[in-house]
């Protein structure tokens, strides 16, 4: 089996740094090609990899299209970039695909403006330990004249659980590259390609990567690219990550379901009905009536032989859309729908913000809370080496087709976009149930985009390359 | 446009016209262009989109056996490297019902727009044509395609009456569930069928649907036909050795025959595929942004795939005989998503053509061609012909890249559509199928666990 180059890949990619509990986001612009060069080759050393497992601290890094377009590297290399990246996740195209219209669309965002350049993820095991290393990154920006834009910080919940009250964070793609053992059985576990430039992906192809033609490559500091020798792999070890800030309308979520529900146990079922998975994390595919504790972190079922019909899993339900498993409505068997659903798959990496409503976050006492300003929810992240293929294709042909699965009107309950005019309706949620689906009318926006860019999360050798490039 | 054009003409109405069976199917007419006159038809196909936008209910009305129009230019390519195909002009049409009267509906109702745009074509007659004079031209210059419909069997006006039925059963059987009445499935569908037919508007649906079996046989008598004449030719082969008589020895011949030029063409095509492959050259984000921004609508888009095929006559021939027997099994075939598509051979063979018109994005439909290994390989017997398309060992074993070329190759060669009509804006395909479902289960025998698994269809 290929062997990854741990070395080189940035450690985020093959962990969470889940032991290290306080994290921050910053978003800078550069100023000076020049001086960034600089910066990066002072700050690539201190980039956490994946052959490390860091105690105390971790730092990775990350860059925009425009970012390395200020960096003046090539145009053959700023070209090789995919066509998504180097627009945008603010350009037309992109917000049509992605859904980001109405009180989603980018004019009503925080940030998410073209002169963002880098990231730097800062995680440390305790706020304390990430204040010190945030400093240290000031101190370092500051002389090389760095910008800081935006600081976006985390902060984890309970239990690992999302600001509605769910266990999240369960459901995760395995790299196989990983496993100490070649599974007999492949299913549930993926090639490196999927999530990691440089190796192969489900089609058997190298995953498609930026290149810089061989002559730019005068250091020698770039791999070959397998599929032509003319070429450097600047991609290698490297991924795309995906970032979306998205506020969760916490206390409107809980107040719909009360206000459709004649108890609390229902309110909570029929935000259950929504998730996929009940507050826990049991999934309504194994334990539809009640949550089983034992079963919180299952994530070992699928669909087609247990729930066709979405009568315990509703087909509209969050986890349905964002990975049908082994059933899609479209398809004629569940060999088909397995090995289609797998091509879309993403590496979740994201991290809550703000503050919770409840400390421990139980459905029950947050249908009892009381609206307050404070802003919170999700930084979503997700790392794939086809943009289009896996992230955008989850978010536009089934996070918000509104006729996913033979629906009607529905986008994804929790994360789609729901409006409704002349041409388009996409906020209801239909549950099937004997004798007649229930159909839920006038979803609101439960989770509002704040925020977002596509970025490079390049290999070590890469950053390198970027720093040393003349 | 000039808006005259509307009361100038007959306009039919829906509510009289009626289709002498169900069957979808395709009509492809094409005419040559000179390629400095492209820009031009271009100009005037656009100018209908715009029209089309306002007049959407007018076309509606008008067109009752139409479901897509695909109209476009298709630019000169080159075959083998060598060869230069025309500059044409394509009018795709998915229609129900008889061809001859699809092909009047459109002279009567795009009339004067399919003239002012066939004309600037050297093989439009000099002389004005009047509505039989346009209707006889657009029959000749029509040529067959191998057709696919993935909602087989139901008409326009069924598209609308059998949303509005479902939606009403809803509301019914809601109000049902909300007084918590508590009928065995038997009971409940039995109300529901009561309610349809003392519904003044819903009563229609107790009637049977129409053309049921004839439909089927007009699909199917020609498979039928070919697997009689092969089984003929298997029972004569076995007569042959007990009798003599000539019939008996041709008809014994058809079937190896038939054999035998398969295998044949296998083992050109074989040496064929040694051929060293040419990718296409990749479109760039320019263009590709160019075709996206004509995907716009919220259900259904369409795409048009416009190839030159690989060098040799081989591919010709074989992709000739392998569209038609994939229209002899075209009702068994599924592919998902996609409302209409066809697939077509023009120039002598030289290029392949293929519309689809299908649920969302181009993206993510392509997606359905690449991502299972068994469609991808059904795409392979047709679009491995195609210039550009991945290269193949036997049809359909793929060779390194397949999935990356495979997409490549359909953006390189996807054209740009500059008039696209869809009869209907609001459904996907499933929704179109459940529609249907959910009408044909209404006074059909059920057990419990059948009727349970109706209801889901509301
Ligand atoms: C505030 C926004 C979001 C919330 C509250 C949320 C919540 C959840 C929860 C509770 C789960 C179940 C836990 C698990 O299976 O790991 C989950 C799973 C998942 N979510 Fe989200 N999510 C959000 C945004 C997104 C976005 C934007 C995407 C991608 C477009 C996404 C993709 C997924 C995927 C792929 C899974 C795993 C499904 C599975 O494999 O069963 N989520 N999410």
């Amino acid at each position: 089996m290929t062997t990854l180059e741990k070395d080189d890949i940035q450690g985020l990619l093959i962990r969470g740094h889940g032991n290290l509990s306080s994290a921050s986001y910053l978003l800078y612009t550069f100023t000076d090609p020049a001086k960034a060069r600089v910066f990066l080759q002072e700050i690539v050393p201190k980039v956490t990899t994946a052959s490390e497992k860091p105690e105390e601290q971790a730092l990775q890094i990350a860059l925009t299209y425009e970012g390395l377009a200020f960096l003046k590297l090539p145009p053959a290399l700023l070209n090789s970039f995919c066509r998504e990246f180097k627009e945008g996740m603010t350009e037309l195209q992109r917000q049509f695909i992605l859904g980001d219209t109405g009180e989603n669309a980018p004019q009503n965002w925080t940030w998410g403006e073209k002169n963002i350049h880098l990231m730097l993820m800062v995680f440390g095991k305790d706020l304390e330990k990430l204040e010190s290393t945030l400093s240290q990154i000031k101190i370092l920006t500051a002389s090389f004249q760095v910008e800081l834009l935006h600081t976006l910080p985390t902060g984890m919940l309970h239990a690992r659980k999302e600001h509605f009250g769910f266990r999240d964070d369960i459901s995760r793609p395995i790299i196989r590259e990983l496993l100490k053992e070649v599974p007999g059985d492949t299913a549930g576990t993926f090639p490196a390609g999927e999530f990691i430039m440089g190796y192969k992906n489900l089609y058997d192809e190298y995953a498609p990567s930026p290149t810089v033609p061989e002559a730019l490559d005068k250091e020698g500091e770039l791999p070959h690219h397998p599929d032509d020798a003319t070429l450097k792999d600047l991609g290698k070890n490297g991924t795309y990550l995906v970032f979306r800030q998205m506020e969760q309308k916490v206390h409107a979520f809980w107040q719909y379901m009360q206000a459709q529900s004649s108890d609390k146990a229902s309110a909570i079922a029929l935000a259950s009905k929504m998730v996929g998975r009940w507050p826990d994390g049991s999934p309504l595919t194994l334990c539809p009536n009640q949550p089983d504790p034992n079963l919180s972190e299952a994530n070992d079922f699928g669909f087609w032989k247990e729930d066709k019909a979405g009568l315990k899993c509703p087909i509209g339900s969050h986890i349905r859309r964002t990975n049908p498993r082994d059933h899609l409505v479209t398809e004629n068997t569940q060999k088909d729908s397995t090995e289609m659903a797998a091509k879309h798959r993403m590496i979740r990496k994201g991290r809550p913000y703000g503050p919770p409503v409840t400390p421990e976050l139980k459905p029950e006492d947050m249908l009892d809370s009381i609206e307050d300003d404070r802003e919170r929810g999700l930084h979503f992240i997700c790392m794939v080496t086809d943009i289009r293929r896996q992230f955008e294709f989850v978010q536009n042909n089934w996070v918000n087709f509104h006729k996913f699965g033979g629906l009607e009107n529905d986008a994804d309950p929790i994360i789609g976009n729901h409006y409704q005019h002349e041409s388009r309706k996409t906020n209801e949620f239909s549950i099937p149930k004997y004798p007649v689906r229930r159909k839920l009318d006038h979803l609101p926006n439960f989770t509002i985009i704040k925020g977002g860019a596509y970025f490079f999360f390049p290999g070590i050798r890469a950053l390198q390359y970027m720093a040393n490039h003349d | 446009m000039d808006c005259n054009w509307q009361t100038n003409f007959f306009i039919l109405s829906k509510n009289f016209y009626q289709p002498m069976s169900t069957v979808h199917k395709g009509l492809t007419i094409t005419v040559t262009l000179d390629e400095e006159k492209i820009p031009y038809v271009n100009g005037l196909l656009f100018e209908y989109r715009k029209d089309l936008s306002i007049y959407q209910e007018k076309y509606h009305k008008s067109l009752p056996s139409t479901f897509f129009i695909s109209w476009l230019t298709l630019p000169a390519q080159t075959y083998a490297g060598k060869e230069k195909l025309p500059a044409r002009i394509i009018l795709m049409s998915s229609y129900v019902g008889s061809k001859s009267s699809h092909i009047q509906e459109l002279a009567t109702f795009l009339g004067p727009q399919i003239k002012q745009v066939l004309s600037q074509s050297r093989e439009y007659p000099k002389n004005d044509l009047d509505k039989p004079g346009l209707v006889s031209f657009l029959k000749r210059k029509s040529i067959p395609n191998t057709f696919y419909s993935g909602f087989k069997f139901i008409s326009t006006t069924e598209v609308d009456k059998e949303k509005k039925l479902k939606a009403e059963v809803w509301k019914y059987a809601q109000g049902l569930a909300d007084q918590g009445d508590p009928s065995s499935p038997k009971e409940v569908k039995e109300k529901i069928e009561n309610f349809v037919k003392n519904h003044p508007q819903l009563v229609w649906a107790s009637k049977k649907i129409p053309y049921g079996l004839s439909n089927k046989v007009h699909m199917l008598w020609p498979l039928a036909l070919f697997g009689l004449v092969m089984l003929t030719s298997l029972v004569s082969i076995v007569l042959c050795f007990f009798i003599d008589p000539l019939v008996i020895k041709i008809l014994a011949c058809i079937l190896p025959l038939f054999i035998l030029v398969v295998v044949f063409l296998f083992l050109l095509l074989r040496l064929n595929e040694n051929i060293s492959h040419e990718p296409s050259p990749e479109l760039s984000d320019e263009k590709v942004r160019e075709i996206v921004a004509l995907e716009t609508n919220p259900v259904i888009n369409e795409m048009t795939v416009i190839a030159p095929l690989k060098r040799g006559w081989i591919r010709r021939v074989f992709l000739a005989l392998t569209l038609k027997l994939v229209g002899l099994v075209s009702y068994f075939a599924y592919i998902p998503t996609v409302h209409t598509a066809r697939w077509l051979q023009m120039d002598k063979g030289k290029r392949l053509v293929f519309i689809a018109n299908f649920d969302n994005l181009s993206e993510a439909y392509a997606h359905d061609f690449v991502d299972s290994e068994r469609r991808s390989m059904n795409m392979a017997v047709i679009f491995s012909h195609a210039f550009g398309f991945p290269a193949t060992r036997w049809l359909v074993h793929k060779q390194y890249n397949h999935r990356s070329n495979y997409m490549k190759g359909v953006r390189a060669h996807q054209k740009v559509t500059q008039f696209w009509y869809t009869c209907q804006q609001d459904l996907s395909v499933e929704n179109l199928k459940r529609n249907r479902a959910f009408r044909a289960g209404l006074y059909k025998e059920m057990d419990d666990p059948e009727i349970k698994d109706w209801l889901l269809t509301l």
